[in-house]
C-alpha cells in the first residue's frame, strides 16, 4: 500500500513521531485483517450456497436404479452432515462468522433437500405452499441459534415466495395471512442487527429484503374491494419515505437507503400508474361501493398501514420531504373518485407538483441527482399522458422539446455554477 | 457456559425436529402401503416440470365427480371424506361422500372438492373430488419418454392405463402407473433398451 511506503518518509521529515507511525501501521494491518474475513465469509457461503443447490439438483434427478431404502437414506444424509457441522461450530468455532454462516446455509439446503427428495420418492402430492412452510418453519430457530444473517436473509426469500405461491399463484385462501406471522419471527434478528451491527453488510440486505418483501406480499391481502390496496401501498411506501429519510439513513450511501429508493420510486410508480383514466372510470362503474366493507382485510391493511405512517410522522425529527405526505393527500383523492373523474386531473397535478418539488430541492442542495429525478418525473408524466390524450403531433413534439431542453439547461447551469464556485 | 449448553440444547430440539418431520412423512406414507386398501384409478397424464422436485407425470382421473342432492349445502374447496367402490372392471369409483369422518372404517380418503355447477335451482350438484395423488415422479432422463408412452397408449383405445394407490385413514399413496397391467417405468426402460 502506498501509504505504508510514505510512513518512513513522514516520519524521517519529522511530521509524524515514530508512535504515530505505528499507530497507522496497526491501523491498516487491522483493516486488511477484517477484508480478509470478509472474502473468507463471502466464498464460504456463497461455497455452501453452491453445494446445497447442487445437492438438490442431483437429487431431483430421480435415480431410478436405487431402491428405497438407499434413495431414503442418501436424503437425509446432507442433514446429518449440516447438523453435525453446525453443531460443530456451536462447540468449537461459535465466534467464527464464516463457519456460523456457512454451516447454516448449508444445513438450510439441506432441510429443503429432504424434505423434497422424501416427497418424490413417495409421490407426495404438490402442495408448494405447505413445502415451503414446513421448509421455513424448520429453519426459522437456525436465525437465533446460530446467529446467522444469511439463515434471516434466505428465510425471508422463502417466506415471500410462500406468500406469493399461496396469494397470488393458487386459489386465495386464509393461508395467506400465515405470512405476517412467519414475517414477525425474523424481525427480532433484524432489530439485534440494527442495535449490533448496524453498518454491517448484513444490515444493508436485510434492508433491501424486508422492505421488498412486504411490498410484494401485500398485494396477496387484495380480495373483493383490491381498490383499497391502492391506500394500503400509498401509506406502505410512505412509511418507507419516512423511515428512509431518518436520522439512522441519512448519512448512508444512496444506494445503501433501500426504505428510500423503494418508497420513492413505488410512490411515483403508483401516481403514475393513477393518473390515466381508467382506474378510476373502473372505481366509480365497478362494484366497489357494494363490496365495501369495514370489516374486510384490505380497509384493515389501509387502516393500520395508515395509522403507522401517521405515527413515523409523529415521530420524525428531519424535515418533512413531499414524498412522505403522498399517503395522507391521496385517501381524500380516492373518496373523491368514488364520485367524479376529477381525481385523475388532481392524480397529474399531484406528480407534476412533486417533480418540480424535486427540481427545486436539488438545485437548492446542489444536487444534480435530485434535479434530474425531478426532471424524469415529469418526463414520465408527459410520456404517460401521450398514450391516452388527444394531443396532436405537433403540441407533443413542442412538449418533448421543452422537456428536453429544460434538462440542458438545468444540468449545464448547476454545472456552471459548482465551476464559478470552485 | 451456562448459556452455551442452553444453545446447544435448543440446536439438538431443532436437529431431532429436522430429522423427525420427514422420517414421520416416509413412516406415515409407508403404513399405508403396508397396511391400506388397494384401488386402481383410471388416469390421464400430462407433462410439467417443477424446479423444486425434478419431473413427473401429473395424472388426471376419469372416475372423480359424484352427483349429490344439494341439501347439504357443499362449499367449494371444503374438506370432506371420500369412500370408494370398485367397479366391475376392476376400476375404482366414488361411493360416498360426507362432511364427517367415518367411524366404522378406516378404509376412506380426506380430500377437498369442487363445485362445477352450483346452480341454486339444480336439485343436484356435481361435485368433483380432488383425488390428491396428482403426481407420479419420474426419473429425469425418463419422465419425458413416459409421456410419450402414454401418448400412444391414449390413441391405442384398446390399452388401459390406471394408476395404483393404496389408502388407508384418509392419507393415500400412490404406488406406481400402469398401461394395460405394466408399470410405466418398466414400459419406458424396455423402450430405452429398444432405441440404443
Amino acid at each position: 500500500m502506498k501509504i505504508l511506503k510514505d510512513i518512513d518518509e513522514l516520519r524521517y521529515a519529522g511530521i509524524i513521531t515514530n508512535q504515530e507511525a505505528f499507530k497507522i501501521r496497526e491501523y491498516y494491518a487491522e483493516k486488511a485483517e477484517l477484508s480478509k474475513d470478509r472474502l473468507f465469509i463471502v466464498f464460504g457461503i456463497l461455497g455452501a450456497i453452491l453445494v446445497g443447490l447442487g445437492i438438490i439438483l442431483i437429487i431431483a434427478h430421480n435415480w431410478d436404479e436405487l431402491s428405497k431404502i438407499t434413495k431414503t437414506s442418501f436424503a437425509f444424509l446432507p442433514l446429518l452432515i449440516g447438523q453435525i457441522l453446525c453443531g460443530f461450530t456451536l462447540i468449537k468455532k461459535q465466534d467464527s462468522v464464516v463457519w456460523r454462516e456457512s454451516a447454516t446455509t448449508f444445513l438450510f439446503f439441506a432441510v429443503g433437500a429432504v424434505l423434497s427428495l422424501v416427497s418424490q420418492i413417495y409421490n407426495i402430492p404438490g402442495n408448494l405452499g405447505s413445502f415451503m412452510l414446513l421448509w421455513m418453519l424448520l429453519c426459522l430457530p437456525l436465525i437465533y441459534i446460530m446467529r446467522s444473517s444469511v439463515a434471516s436473509l434466505l428465510y425471508l426469500i422463502g417466506i415471500t415466495y410462500y406468500a406469493c405461491e399461496t396469494g397470488y399463484w393458487s386459489f386465495h385462501s386464509s393461508e395467506t395471512y400465515f405470512y405476517w406471522l412467519l414475517l414477525l419471527g425474523a424481525l427480532p434478528h433484524y432489530y439485534l442487527l440494527f442495535m449490533k451491527r448496524p453498518g454491517s453488510n448484513f444490515m444493508i440486505f436485510h434492508n433491501w429484503i424486508i422492505p421488498l418483501s412486504i411490498v410484494i406480499s401485500l398485494g396477496t391481502l387484495a380480495d373483493n374491494t383490491a381498490g383499497l390496496m391502492y391506500i394500503s401501498y400509498f401509506s406502505l411506501f410512505g412509511m418507507f419515505c419516512i423511515i428512509g429519510n431518518s436520522l439512522f439513513f441519512e448519512f448512508q450511501n444512496t444506494l445503501n437507503n433501500a426504505y428510500k429508493i423503494v418508497g420513492s420510486l413505488g410512490t411515483i410508480g403508483l401516481l403514475l400508474a393513477l393518473s390515466f383514466d381508467w382506474f378510476w372510470t373502473d372505481l366509480r362503474t365497478g362494484d366497489f361501493l357494494y363490496s365495501f366493507s369495514i370489516g374486510s382485510p384490505e380497509f384493515l391493511a389501509a387502516l393500520i398501514l395508515t395509522i403507522l405512517a401517521l405515527v413515523l410522522i409523529f415521530f420524525q425529527q428531519s424535515e418533512l420531504d413531499i414524498m412522505e405526505t403522498v399517503f395522507f393527500f391521496f385517501i381524500p383523492i380516492f373518496y373523491l373518485g368514488l364520485f367524479t373523474l376529477f381525481s385523475a386531473v388532481l392524480i397529474n397535478a399531484f406528480v407534476l407538483v412533486i417533480g418540480i418539488f424535486k427540481i427545486m430541492e436539488g438545485v437548492k442542495n446542489d444536487h444534480l441527482g435530485i434535479v434530474n429525478y425531478g426532471l424524469l418525473i415529469i418526463t414520465a408524466l408527459i410520456v404517460c399522458r401521450f398514450f391516452d390524450a388527444d394531443l396532436s403531433f405537433i403540441l407533443r413534439g413542442i412538449l418533448f422539446v421543452l422537456v428536453g431542453v429544460g434538462f440542458f439547461a438545468t444540468n449545464y447551469r448547476m454545472l456552471k455554477k459548482r465551476k464559478t464556485n470552485d | 457456559m451456562i448459556n452455551r449448553k442452553l444453545i446447544l440444547f435448543f440446536f439438538i430440539l431443532v436437529a431431532l425436529a429436522q430429522l423427525y418431520v420427514p422420517a414421520k412423512m416416509i413412516f406415515d406414507r409407508e403404513d399405508v402401503l403396508a397396511t391400506g386398501t388397494e384401488y386402481k384409478f383410471k388416469i390421464a397424464p400430462i407433462d410439467p416440470s417443477d424446479p423444486f422436485r425434478g419431473k413427473y407425470i401429473t395424472l388426471n382421473y376419469v372416475n372423480n365427480t359424484i352427483d349429490v342432492e344439494d341439501n347439504q349445502f357443499w362449499t367449494d374447496r371444503e374438506t370432506v371424506y371420500v369412500t370408494f367402490f370398485t367397479y366391475d372392471d376392476g376400476f375404482a369409483g366414488i361411493n360416498n361422500i360426507s362432511k364427517e369422518k367415518p367411524s366404522n372404517t378406516q378404509d376412506f380418503l380426506k380430500t377437498k372438492l369442487r363445485l362445477t355447477n352450483p346452480d341454486i335451482l339444480d336439485r343436484f350438484v356435481k361435485l368433483v373430488i380432488d383425488l390428491p395423488f396428482d403426481r407420479f415422479y419420474m426419473e429425469e432422463f425418463k419422465a419425458n419418454d413416459a409421456e410419450q408412452a402414454y401418448s400412444k397408449s391414449l390413441q391405442d383405445t384398446s390399452k388401459v392405463t390406471y394408476a395404483l394407490v393404496m389408502i388407508k385413514n384418509g392419507a393415500a399413496v400412490l404406488k406406481d402407473v400402469l398401461i394395460d397391467g405394466v408399470s410405466i417405468e418398466e414400459i419406458v426402460r424396455l423402450e430405452q433398451l429398444n432405441k440404443n
